[in-house]
């Protein structure tokens, strides 16, 4: 599709190519940890863009679906001590059903009231994570609360290598997902549903259903990207259903381009890595990335993808239609 | 001891006084700019903070601090709707996620600034009275300046001077084609309801824990009461935000503080599930 044409030809296969040498020339622990975390938060941020930009469900919980995987996964293998890889299922279709939740009671629901509603419902999970040390846990401690659940992993002391090409692999996996359902038929049914749902509704498309799906979707990813977070912390805490986390991915999103899948992914890693390496301490770190928000949102609109894409098209051949005004149209996408 | 139940009534009858200040800003936003403002808590514990240090600095009256408070955040409200809020306002992204970036970039300024412990201010001695009731002074005073304000802010949209925000809530391309500046009286207005916000965090400052997410229960407190009230009437507006001032307050005293915080996020969730339109105004006249 057109909206991936400058990513087209051997620019992820070079990047993949970079990052598969990378712990090979540089086998500092601090950095793979750095990068290891950044692949998660990728992938999280993609998920973020299947909500937030592809269909246009203006999302500031995404948190909850994230979160809320973290903890199954905890829960599930630390109380109930199921085996590792069903707790990891179970939590991503624990992940989905919340979505689909949300997306049900979002989708009745225009614009603004959208992104209400879902940070509404992220912040009660937060509180409700927070407020309560439940179960009492092995030697006395109390588990829950700001401390949080550890996971009870089948492994000791993962080496970082293979943290980090696990990780790599996921999302590379889930980015390649995401992107195939970004431009199936489901996914061009929801960009239509972004830019006019009543366009959409016109031309027979039952948008509810497809809401929801857009929803199930991004929360499953989001999900298996919470699970994962769990086990490379070994634990779920109440930080990973924070509003923070939400608008971090909110910011990604929007850095990289939405809708794209891919400049969130970049804009995450290339992000995380740069504020996360120069160990700023947190908050530090979610000021610096409510400035680049703002910034960004303010004089480029379509994110560094939109916006290379309008550099491109002006300076290059293609220039013979008139630079368009930024924000006029009405699915928010500034450079379509 | 006595019953707990006039207490709690009367700290949320002063409580609720200073969040319908807060609230009728919101109401502002709403009705002249058009927009639901997420920083809108921000101003609140901006205003807190301001008392605070003002406080520190031996001016323990929350009646001195207000004014201050409130010109600090005019200021920067107006920095804000210049810069971002008005060149941003017909994207339908950029604005919610813009006004709670702002709301974080201060929530982050504010724990670097200050730290991330709860503080507290003086707040000299209640007095007792009958049957051991215990009427607070920073409450008395809350309360009542908050009124007088909104009373101001009815007289004032009522009179002659507020016409053209009247005007611009109602139809803003004749108000513009009648040589009004619109974009200016968006961003003063912008300004002014920070202001307010600003002002009844200060007044609200001494009635417990001053931290740098304070204000995210007085907005979400902010954000029922306009869905439910509407803007169109201060009254309304100000019976509603003492009802569920006190119902806040009964929550923290029977419960936990906590979840006063729970209640209203649930509130907002049932109520957008209830009416989907939201503020129906808002969904009606964004075309």
């Amino acid at each position: 599709m057109r909206n991936a044409a400058p990513f087209r030809g051997g620019w992820p296969a070079a990047g993949i190519g970079l990052l598969l040498l990378f712990p090979l020339s540089c086998p500092d622990a601090f950095f793979l940890d750095v990068f290891t975390t950044g692949f998660l938060l990728a992938a999280f941020a993609a998920s973020w863009d299947v909500v937030g930009g592809v269909s246009g469900q203006l999302t500031l919980g995404h948190a909850l679906p994230f979160g809320a995987a973290a903890y199954a996964c905890a829960l599930l293998t630390s109380v109930a001590g199921w085996p590792l890889p069903l707790a990891v299922a179970a939590a991503v279709l624990l992940a989905a059903a919340v979505g689909t939740g949300i997306g049900a009671l979002s989708t009745p629901l225009a614009g603004p009231f959208v992104a209400l509603l879902t940070l509404a419902s992220g912040e009660i999970a937060h509180e409700a994570a927070v407020g309560n040390t439940f179960f009492p846990g092995p030697g006395g401690y109390a588990w829950g609360g700001e401390g949080g659940i550890p996971v009870a992993l089948p492994w000791r002391d993962a080496s970082p290598f293979s943290s980090y090409y696990t990780a790599l692999a996921f999302l590379c996996l889930a980015s390649f997902g995401m992107l195939r359902f970004s431009r199936s038929g489901a996914g061009l049914i929801l960009r239509a549903v972004a830019g006019s749902p009543i366009t959409a509704q016109a031309s027979g498309v039952p948008i509810a259903r497809f809401k929801r799906l857009a929803f199930a979707v991004g929360s499953a990813f989001a999900g298996a990207a919470g699970a994962g977070f769990a086990l490379h912390v070994g634990r779920a805490t109440a930080t990973d259903l924070s509003l923070e986390l939400s608008f971090q991915a909110a910011t990604f999103a929007a850095v990289g381009g939405r809708g794209t899948i891919v400049g969130p992914v970049v804009a995450a890693l290339v992000l995380h890595v740069l504020f996360q390496g120069l160990s700023l301490p947190p908050s530090a770190r979610v000021l610096l990335y409510a400035l680049t928000l703002l910034v960004t949102l303010r004089f480029f609109p379509g994110g560094v993808v939109g916006t290379a894409r309008d550099l491109a098209s002006r300076l290059g051949g293609k220039g013979m239609r008139p630079p368009r005004r930024r924000g006029r149209n009405r699915s928010g996408e500034g450079t379509p | 001891m006595a019953s707990p139940l006039p207490q709690v009534l009367l700290d949320g009858l002063f409580a609720g006084g200073a969040y319908a200040l807060m609230a009728a800003g919101m109401a502002l936003i709403l009705g002249v700019v058009k927009v639901i403002n997420l920083s809108h808590g921000a101003f609140f514990t901006l205003g807190a903070y301001i008392a605070y240090a003002v406080a520190e600095r031996g001016v323990g009256s929350p009646i001195a601090a207000a004014p201050i408070a409130a010109v600090i955040a005019f200021a920067f409200g107006v920095f804000l709707g210049k810069s971002f809020v008005n060149p941003v306002r017909n994207h339908p992204f950029a604005l919610p996620v813009g006004t709670l970036a702002c709301a974080l970039l201060f929530e982050q300024a504010a724990q670097i600034i200050w730290g991330p412990h709860p503080l507290s201010i003086e707040a000299g001695a209640p007095w007792i009275g009958p049957g051991g009731l215990v009427v607070r002074r920073w409450g008395v005073v809350a309360f009542l300046s908050s009124a007088a304000l909104l009373g101001g802010l009815e007289w004032l949209l009522s009179a002659r001077p507020g016409l053209p925000l009247r005007l611009i809530a109602e139809d803003e391309e004749i108000a513009g084609s009648l040589g009004m500046d619109v974009e200016a009286i968006r961003y003063l207005t912008f300004g002014g309801a920070c202001a307010m916000a600003a002002a009844a965090g200060a007044l609200l400052s001494p009635s417990g824990a001053v931290t740098p997410t304070m204000g995210r229960a007085p907005l979400l407190l902010s954000l029922v009461v306009v869905i439910v009230a509407g803007m169109d009437s201060v009254a309304a507006i100000f019976l509603l935000s003492i009802g569920l001032g006190i119902f806040g307050n009964a929550c923290a005293w029977f419960l936990s503080p906590q979840w006063s915080y729970v209640a209203l996020l649930g509130a907002v969730c049932l109520l957008l599930s209830i009416r989907p339109a939201g503020i129906v105004a808002l969904a009606g006249r964004r075309d």
